[in-house]
């Protein structure tokens, strides 16, 4: 990978691997919510130009459409960026797993990842499914034998029981992607008991969620985006991924992310203390109570009830739009 | 729980193949249809200790939510009178149920019965001070038609901030005590349905509760365990059990067709539990667990090991058991109390 060309976000390095990433990733989903595909090409642009180098996805988003948006905008930058997509196997077998890869790259317009992860560690068996023979562990090291992808992690959002049982199957991970955010500090907290293990172990810490999210907490005055922001990003990560589905949100945390100091630990302190009220029965990190952030092919795979009022089930039973191309045929 | 969940609650019986069929739920299969011919025998409930209060109560418990879910008045007085009749005395209610609709239902019935009837009710300040609680406590009262209850405990303990709310000063506990001390209760205790680390958390504060109620289910022996983990806490404090969701909380189990209704409360009843709380909106209902109640045998553990081994692959994600894993059976006053969103918001 070559240096961006704007090195005014911060780079960190990638766990233990002698490879840096920009200090705010672009995630992927929010980018399906911006207004067309014009909207999302220049948000990856201008991305690029503002230091951004971490660019999230994953194969379930938006049935697609979030892979493909991204794929054309990073046209000729392929380059300039550490490009990660994610599978969606959710328990299933690592032939699915290495379908859903052919998927991502033809529609991300490459032929290599540099990171690929499992997605969505949300229930309670999913490690022993993971790690089982013919599970998705297997298609980890196969893309990786193949060349298809230079590292691998899982990522999920529900449980940190979850995620220490993935690190204890004993599977060699790059990396480990988490909410991380400064109500999770005070609530079933990845921070408190996953990142450590994470940092000890040279695996590249993911932060996502740093606004717990959908900003629910920002938007009740409970503390400000920047705070929000610079919290995450102050702790011992290799990234913090973020949501952007506007310019005007992207210039936001482009600000934020290229005057970023980091907080002291005093400053952490304060923050987390007058957030605990709040943070207390987890109505600011509903991911962790709730299924509102599992995807449809994760539900569908565990055998939950879908969501009808969720995006993606809507584009998937909306009779207008169920054209049965990947997601609704106008964008094409 | 909000009304809108009626569609989905208990109708098993009679529209087990439409909900079978259901393509959202790819896992599913189709349930075998029971029979409904068989009569209910004669003989009643069996009693079962109270935990450490020297009372006795049915080894299955009428379920006050479901009251409130049959369609007329009518026909819920109905099922209370056969339930009374069959030796059930055991009735459970709560001050937030269908808006105050499942305690006014429940008064009428035992008009003239109160005595026959072990009636316990809940109270749902979720968070808030000792006065909100008394102030429900009597609401309660008036509904049930009746100057004391049997037993009154703090509804849904779900949240994870819960027990520290409870204990504060001036918080739901004192309300515990003070109505105790003036003889408006007999006992008291908490329920919940989402995590036994909550319930521990609750114990943990030695308050003298009287009884514990939680989901016991052969599903939950292998999954967030309230059966491994808070039973065994609960009887070696000698305080009574109270089981309840014996089939899912919504017969999600018997729909899916990993057991029957029957296999499932015959399990639920085999712990060791005062009462299995089971909720009852119909006739058909009520005689189909009257068919394994009356007369208990309880299943031996050979058999009980194996219903546990025959729902573990189900089990082990909690498809079955959504009051632990999402927010569908959390109800609407504990939602606005804790900021959460509706129950239209956040279905799920």
């Amino acid at each position: 990978m070559q240096q961006s060309s704007s090195e005014s976000i911060p780079l960190r390095q990638f766990g233990r691997h002698p490879v840096k990433i920009s200090a705010l990733g672009l995630g992927g989903h929010h980018l399906g919510d911006a207004p067309d595909e014009k909207t999302a090409i220049q948000i990856v642009q201008e991305a690029v130009d503002g230091g951004i180098t971490f660019f999230d996805n994953c194969w379930e988003y938006r049935r697609g459409k979030t892979e493909l948006w991204m794929g054309a905008g990073l046209k000729g930058r392929r380059d300039k960026v550490f490009l990660m997509t994610k599978t969606c196997p959710h328990g299933r077998d690592a032939s699915l797993a290495l379908q859903m890869l052919e998927e991502s790259l033809h529609r991300l317009q490459t032929d290599h990842l540099d990171l690929w992860q499992v997605h969505g560690m949300a229930f309670d068996n999913d490690p022993e499914l993971f790690i089982r023979p013919n599970g998705a562990a297997e298609a980890l090291t196969k893309a990786k034998k193949d060349g298809k992808v230079r590292f691998v992690g899982f990522t999920g959002h529900q449980n940190f029981k979850v995620h220490l049982a993935m690190l204890n199957t004993g599977f060699p991970f790059d990396s480990a992607q988490m909410p991380l955010n400064v109500f999770d500090s005070n609530f079933r907290s990845f921070e408190q008991q996953v990142l450590p293990e994470l940092n000890k172990r040279g695996i590249a810490a993911l932060g996502m969620k740093p606004f717990g999210g959908h900003g629910d907490a920002i938007r009740a005055g409970v503390l400000t985006a920047e705070e929000s922001l610079r919290y995450a990003m102050s702790l011992p990560v290799s990234t913090t991924i973020t949501g952007i589905d506007s310019l005007e949100i992207l210039r936001q945390n482009l600000r934020i992310a290229q005057n970023f100091t980091p907080m002291q630990a005093v400053e952490m302190t304060a923050l987390r203390d007058r957030c605990k009220v709040s943070a207390a029965d987890g109505r600011y990190e509903l991911y962790k109570l709730s299924l509102k952030f599992d995807n449809p092919e994760s539900r569908i795979a565990h055998g939950f009830p879908l969501d009808t009022q969720q995006s993606e089930v809507r584009d998937m039973l909306g009779a207008e739009q169920n054209t049965g191309h990947p997601f609704p045929e106008k964008h094409f | 729980m909000d009304s809108t969940h009626d569609l989905n609650r208990r109708k098993f019986l009679k529209h087990a193949a439409i909900l079978g069929a259901a393509p959202l739920f790819p896992g599913g299969r189709m349930p075998e249809q029971q029979p409904q011919a068989e009569q209910v025998p004669s003989g009643v409930v069996p009693k079962k200790q109270l935990g450490h209060t020297g009372v006795q109560v049915s080894a299955l418990g009428l379920g006050g939510y479901h009251l409130g879910s049959v369609g007329t008045d009518r026909a819920a007085l109905e099922i209370v009178a056969k339930a009374l009749d069959h030796g059930i005395n055991f009735f459970d209610n709560c001050w937030e149920y269908h808006d105050g609709l499942s305690e006014e239902r429940l008064g009428k019935a035992l008009q003239g019965k109160r005595d026959r009837a072990f009636l316990m009710t809940k109270v749902c300040s979720h968070g808030r001070d000792k006065s909100v609680a008394m102030g429900m406590l009597e609401e309660s009262l008036r509904r049930l038609q009746t100057d004391h209850l049997d037993l009154w405990q703090i509804h849904e303990v779900v949240y994870d901030n819960d027990p520290d709310l409870i204990f504060a000063s001036n918080g739901a506990a004192e309300a515990l005590t003070a109505a105790k001390q003036q003889g408006k209760v007999r006992f008291f205790g908490f329920t919940g349905h989402k995590d036994p680390s909550i319930h521990l958390r609750m114990l943990e504060h030695k308050f003298p509760f009287d009884t514990v109620q939680m989901p016991l289910n052969c599903f939950d022996a292998n999954f967030r365990s309230f059966e491994t983990q808070v039973l065994p806490e609960v009887t070696r404090r000698g305080m009574a059990a109270l089981g309840m969701k014996s089939l899912g909380g919504s017969g999600e189990m018997v729909r899916h067709g990993t057991i029957t209704a029957h296999e499932g409360l015959r399990y639920a009843m085999s712990l060791p539990v005062a009462t299995t709380i089971s909720g009852i909106d119909t006739m058909e209902v009520l005689d189909q667990n009257l068919q394994v109640a009356v007369n208990f045998q309880p299943l031996s553990a050979a058999e009980m090991q194996s219903l546990r081994d025959r729902s573990r692959y189900f089990a082990s994600d909690g498809r079955f058991e959504l009051f632990k894993m999402t927010t569908k059976y959390d109800g609407k006053v504990g939602r606005q109390q804790h900021r959460f969103p509706t129950e239209q918001a956040l279905p799920l």
